[in-house]
């Protein structure tokens, strides 16, 4: 009998020296020679909800997690980071450990096999963006994390940016639909190897989600009015 | 396509973000009654402004809303003064 | 011999490079351009003019024209003045029979006459048959670059879109001067310089710029200060290509050799722009004013200051600008002699430089201005008059450096809709005025002192931080008050040409363009720039305006002689440089969608093709028959890959008002487990797509729409309830779920062995939906439906198992002899079932009832005010209509191509699918008709591309082909 298995539509062409199977995943922990970064790191296993109601605001529970409510803005807490998409619409991201059972309410939908998701983050991380879309990852107006809507290499996606450091440096989350992972994973890492991106497993991933956010409770403050 | 739009979500945004919906006409006639003539300029015809209109956008590219800007066709530039629909 | 000892080098001498040119090999130094390392080689004839062969050499060393256009590395029209020499080049002459020296095409200067203004517009066409002649031979002779067919691009080219707040075109003094300014207050600044280094026209003059320092000195401070900013971004080597609404500023950068990318495309956006582009020179108008050893102002005094290259060695001088008196002294005190210099002006000279000429004991003519240069490949003598032309007097030379002035570059403010206006006192094109947060600083204002320059260019730089909400309102009256105080814009020469007919004075050297040729179209009635330029095509090559952009205009003004007229600029437009069309492509990552099974398709021989976003297997062999494919999924049981079909969860209180609002079906009728087919119109009545529709829950649906839709749906649904304010809420499922189809007559006995549900025709029949788990472990929806004409199971399935469910049914359908059907394959099954595909079966003009479909339609339901209804109703009795019809061929072994002609006297339809069909041994398809060719036995003639007049002959014949009753697909 065929063995039940998931499997992500990005396949890294590195050799994976450390993995973990879980909920019929195989996800690569540790790839051999990862570089100095920046990184690029698949999180298409995570399991992402999609929540859209039109009174967000009921969903509010437990108090401390909240919905964020100006659309762009983002909450980390415990690994999950949701995400406000509109005035309608939420994401919910968990981040580091396996997800609970989708919750009854309608509202909910499993969304993990509609994206991929890969993180981008490391030295000059941004500077790799910036080849590839025009959308603004360093306005001063803006705090981390928060998510922009919008193209990048051509491609609708979301991205979050988590985290900004000197120049170029930072990390964002990016999902964008299953089918363009191919060219997406191409496009990225074509774009980042004159600064060195190469591919790297989860662990690379945990590690700087700790350092950057330490305590693990990030809620972003509103944007500047545009 | 080099003009910006201002989406209600995600802001200020390059214009090639966005598909364009048209004129602003209001909402859908009832269907009684309709003559041919009276539907086709519904759908086809246009005021054609030679100066500010109120037009759809979609954000396509970006949250998918569609809402309205004011834009003046002479210059193409957005106008300030934008709507939030839906 | 190379002067190596200038503080103002851009070269290092110690740092040798080869190039080969014309058979023998160049060396040239590090910082060296193609021309001036073949310039140092002692090249002077570069390449030959587009129509009369003419010799050209180097002219503004800027790449204003194509006389140093160049193949360099098969690549042709290279400007040789802008593009870094780089060892191992190989560099050829363009437009030559033999070499740029001895070019047996030179006897056309002689033919000038035979060649008036517009003369293959006028002559060539009569009569017609001639023209085809005629066009081989100019081929021939004229042009400029060659490039092969089959040419492959080489160079790595890249992409950036970098945001600011201000926006600095023009790395000169007054652009270093604003993006400082700019920076104060932190905000983001990008400064774009089209040279490899900041500098501007300060980078190699040694005048003084105060007291202590001089020009280039304090060019070297400004860059030091503009590269120390952390806020300020510089881009050196970009020329600025594109200026667009909301200050969208586009450029092209050539990179550092070794660096990451050849050449790569900038895309800025900005908040506010200053403009400090500068000036170049206008040419002078006289006899021969293109020969080769006749260069301007700027590229004599920068060969020797920059290149350190002596550009000849006895130089006659003939300007009108004091930049031409600096550059007399300089070049003197470099070592070379100065004839003469003779300035267009009679007075206005900077005293100092009068005095410098005369200690030099250099003859200086006031009010004199070349006529003529003599020398078949090189000047070898000048003729010099008077302005009005009664005295003359004859020098010898080798180099002749002519200028008729300067002239601003005002390319980007007029990309950015800025209107120009002809200013009097300094004979330039100004901007009267200017957009929004655009700002225009520098020797482009018409100010040349240099203080002024730096003051404008802060002064600007100021403005535009206050643009972005910076606080700046003291600082810039404070710096417009400094500047009122400095000398403002200097007064131009007026002279236009010198006293002479024109008919060897070029006024555009890309297009052989002379001033006679002018005059003739100006007499033919083409009265304004802007026609003179397209009859003569001056100013529509390589270089645009930058040569003829001021002196057409000009010219035309004074020849008209028209009372108060003043001159009118020609438009400039995107890109104002030439930019390689692999620049603009960039990085060019091909997007494209795969879905899950992707890469096992490929395994199992999938050819792959791109249908819409995705990349779909269309065939499993050779054979694009498909036989094999069709008649496994007829007699036993076959897999496709669906993934790319669009999945929708559609949720809320108002969802099935969405749903009625864009199906013509009524979704009222929808009860859970059971699949609804519809289809969507436009608000014309045509169909945009078809799927089915389920009911998961209350106020929970689940449809599918066709793969070129997907990405669209979610998209239409909220336009059309744009106005409504309903609750309901979309989740686009397309990539979630991957969708697998087993078809034929075995299906459900390989589905059967691996899920846990009942599939009998009683538990789940046709039309069905259900969801369950397969093989313990991955949950599945199936629908029962017949697209191919046999008993099917479509399974959608979340796409991470998608492989794995494939290797299920795969390993399950092995005794059954399962195997791949692709795209293709599918097509044929259901072309015999006569099933549509929209796109294929329709075009934008097609409705619903043309196809036949008019039973979807649920025309009591108009209080849902359904999209495409009320146009339905309108055209039902519609007579002139094209109808749906099937066809079969005579031949039975021969289908006419997709899309071939239906014609007696005229065209009476098309044919949108028809192929040969091994289960019916007929050749059969389907066909939008004239209505009254509809009727079934009505004979049909097509007509093939190609075909020679051999019309094909068919019958409309009853649809659809296979299985009349559907009994299979119920199975």
């Amino acid at each position: 009998m065929t063995r039940i298995e998931r499997r992500s539509p990005v396949q890294f062409k590195g050799r994976i020296k450390k993995w973990e199977v879980r909920d019929n995943w195989t996800v690569a922990l540790a790839y051999e020679d990862e570089g100095q970064g920046p990184f690029l790191v698949d999180l298409s296993h995570i399991t992402r909800w999609d929540l859209q109601d039109k009174s967000l605001s009921r969903f509010n529970q437990p108090p401390g997690k909240e919905v964020p409510e100006l659309p762009g803005s983002c909450r980390l807490q415990d690994g999950v980071l949701v995400t406000r998409m509109n005035r309608t619409q939420a994401v919910i991201w968990h981040l580091l450990s396996g997800a609970p059972d989708l919750p009854a309410e309608s509202g909910y939908t499993d969304v993990s096999d509609a994206t991929i998701c890969l993180a981008l983050f490391g030295p000059n991380a941004l500077a790799v963006a910036e080849k590839l879309c025009a959308l603004d990852f360093l306005d001063p107006g803006k705090q981390v994390p928060f998510l922009l809507q919008g193209p990048f290499s051509h491609v609708p996606c979301q991205l979050v940016l988590m985290e900004r450091g000197r120049g170029f440096d930072g990390g964002l989350l990016l999902t964008c639909s299953r089918g363009y992972a191919e060219s997406m994973v191409h496009a990225i890492l074509g774009a980042g190897a004159e600064f060195g991106l190469k591919p790297a497993g989860k662990e690379r991933f945990t590690d700087w989600l700790g350092t950057a956010f330490p305590a693990q409770d990030t809620s972003s403050r509103k944007g500047k009015p545009a | 396509m080099a003009l910006t739009i201002t989406c209600p979500v995600c802001g200020k945004r390059n214009g090639y973000e966005f598909r364009y919906g048209g004129e602003d006409k209001g909402p859908r006639p009832v269907e009684e009654g309709m003559t041919p003539r009276s539907w086709c300029d519904y759908v086809h015809m246009n005021a054609c402004v030679a100066g500010v209109q109120k037009e759809w956008w979609c954000h396509k590219n970006g949250c998918g809303a569609w809402f309205t800007i004011h834009r003046n066709t002479l210059t193409n530039l957005e106008v300030e003064g934008v709507e939030v629909t839906s | 011999m190379r002067l190596d000892r200038l503080p103002t080098l851009r070269i290092n001498p110690s740092e040798t490079c080869t190039l080969h040119y014309n058979g023998k090999t160049s060396a040239g130094v590090a910082g060296d351009t193609v021309a001036t390392a073949l310039y140092a080689n002692g090249v002077r004839v570069f390449g030959r003019s587009l129509k009369y062969h003419r010799p050209r050499g180097l002219y503004s060393l800027d790449g204003e024209c194509s006389n140093t256009c160049m193949a360099v590395d098969g690549i042709p029209n290279v400007r040789a003045e802008n593009t870094p020499a780089k060892n191992g080049m190989h560099i050829d002459a363009q437009n030559v029979q033999g070499s740029a020296d001895f070019d047996w095409m030179g006897f056309m200067d002689k033919l000038d006459w035979l060649m008036p203004a517009g003369f293959y517009y006028r002559t060539l066409h009569k009569p017609a048959c001639l023209w085809p002649f005629a066009l081989k031979q100019v081929r021939k002779v004229a042009g400029l670059g060659k490039i092969s067919p089959d040419f492959k691009m080489k160079g790595r080219y890249a992409e950036i879109y970098p945001t600011a707040d201000v926006c600095v075109i023009g790395g000169g003094a007054a652009g270093m001067s604003a993006a400082l300014a700019a920076a104060e207050g932190g905000l983001r600044v990008i400064l774009l310089e089209a040279r490899p280094w900041l500098g501007g026209s300060f980078d190699y003059r040694v005048s003084p710029y105060d007291g202590e320092k001089a020009l280039y000195q304090r060019a070297r401070e400004l860059a030091a200060q503009v590269e120390a900013a952390a806020n300020i971004r510089v881009f050196k080597h970009a020329a600025n290509v594109g200026l667009y609404n909301n200050n969208l500023v586009t450029a092209f950068q050539v990179g550092p050799e070794g660096g990451a990318f050849d050449e790569r495309y900038i895309e800025i956006r900005a908040a506010s722009v200053v403009v400090a582009t500068g000036c170049i020179e206008r040419p002078l108008l006289f006899e021969n004013n293109e020969r080769p050893g006749v260069m301007q102002v700027g590229c004599a005094h920068r060969l020797a200051r920059t290149y350190g290259l002596l550009p000849g060695r006895r130089a006659v001088f003939s300007i009108g600008h004091d930049l031409g008196l600096e550059a007399a002294v300089d070049l003197c005190d470099l070592g070379m002699e100065i004839a003469c210099v003779a300035d267009i002006r009679e007075d206005g000279q900077n005293p100092d430089l009068l005095l410098a000429l005369a200690e030099r004991e250099i003859p200086l003519l006031r009010g004199w201005v070349a006529a003529k240069a003599y020398g078949a490949k090189q000047v070898k003598k000048v003729t010099l008059r008077t302005l009005e032309g009664s005295v003359k007097r004859q020098l010898e030379c080798d180099l002749l450096v002519a200028s008729a002035g300067r002239t601003p570059l005002t390319g980007p403010l007029t990309l950015a809709q800025a209107r120009l206006r002809f200013d009097a006192h300094t004979g330039y094109f100004l901007p009267a005025d200017l957009p929004a947060k655009m700002h225009a600083a520098g020797s482009l204002t018409g100010r040349n002192h240099p203080l002024a320059i730096e003051a404008s260019g802060r002064l600007a730089g100021l403005k535009a931080a206050a643009d972005c909400g910076a606080n700046t309102a003291e600082a810039v009256a404070a710096a417009a008050a400094r500047l009122s105080q400095l000398p403002g814009p200097e007064r131009g020469t007026k002279l236009v040409m010198a006293p002479v007919k024109g008919r060897k004075s070029f006024i555009c050297f890309d297009e052989d363009t002379t001033v006679k040729n002018i005059k003739q179209a100006i007499d033919m009635g083409f009265d304004v720039p802007e026609l003179i330029k397209r009859f003569t095509s001056a100013g529509t090559g390589p270089g645009q305006g930058g040569i003829p952009g001021h002196n057409l205009p000009l010219f035309a003004a004074r020849y008209q002689a028209l009372a108060g007229a003043t001159p009118v600029p020609t438009t400039a437009r995107v890109p104002l440089v030439p930019t390689l069309l692999a620049t603009y492509a960039g990085a060019h990552h091909d997007m494209c969608k795969r879905t899950p099974l992707d890469e096992l398709q490929k395994r199992d021989g999938g050819v792959f093709r791109r249908i819409g976003v995705w990349q779909r297997a269309r065939y499993f062999s050779e054979d694009f028959s498909c036989r094999e494919e069709v008649l496994n999924v007829r007699n036993n049981v076959g897999m496709l890959d669906g993934s790319t079909l669009g999945k929708f969860r559609l949720h809320g209180p108002d969802a099935l008002k969405a749903l009625q609002r864009v199906y013509v079906g009524n979704m009222v009728k929808l009860t859970p487990g059971k699949i609804k087919y519809s289809a969507m119109c436009n608000e014309d009545g045509c169909v945009i797509d078809d799927g089915v529709v389920v009911k998961i829950a209350e106020n929970d649906y689940y449809f599918t729409t066709s793969t070129v839709r997907a990405g669209e749906t979610a998209e239409w649904f909220r336009y059309h309830t744009r106005y409504d304010g309903w609750d309901y809420h979309i989740v686009n499922f397309t990539d979630a779920l991957g969708v697998i189809n087993v078809s034929g007559p075995n299906a459900r006995k390989v589905l059967q062995k691996v899920a846990d549900a009942d599939l009998s025709n009683e538990a789940f029949p046709f039309g069905g939906y259900r969801e369950f788990v397969i093989q313990g472990g991955i949950p599945v929806r199936a629908m029962r439906l017949g697209f191919v004409g046999e008993l099917s199971y479509e399974l959608h399935a979340p796409a991470s198992y998608m492989v794995c469910l494939w290797q299920i049914l795969a390993a399950a359908g092995k005794e059954f002899g399962i195997r791949n059907f692709g795209v293709e394959a599918q097509n044929v099954l259901r072309m015999e079932k006569c099933h549509i595909i929209l796109g294929v079966e329709s075009e934008q003009r097609t409705n619903l009832l043309d196809l036949g479909l008019g039973f979807l339609w649920d025309r009591h339901k108009t209080e849902t005010k359904t999209v495409g209804t009320v146009a339905l109703r309108q055209v039902e009795a519609d007579p002139a209509r094209l109808r749906l019809v099937g066809i079969e061929m005579d031949d039975p072994r021969r289908a006419p191509r997709d899309g071939s002609i239906l014609v007696d006297k005229r065209i009476r339809g098309y044919v949108c699918t028809a192929r040969r069909s091994f289960t019916l041994e007929r050749s059969v398809g389907m066909a939008l008709v004239e209505a009254e060719m509809a009727a079934l036995g009505t004979r049909l003639e097509i007509y093939e591309d190609e075909c020679n007049g051999q019309k094909l002959a068919a019958r409309v014949v009853p649809m659809p082909f296979y299985d009349p009753q559907g009994n299979r697909m119920r199975m």
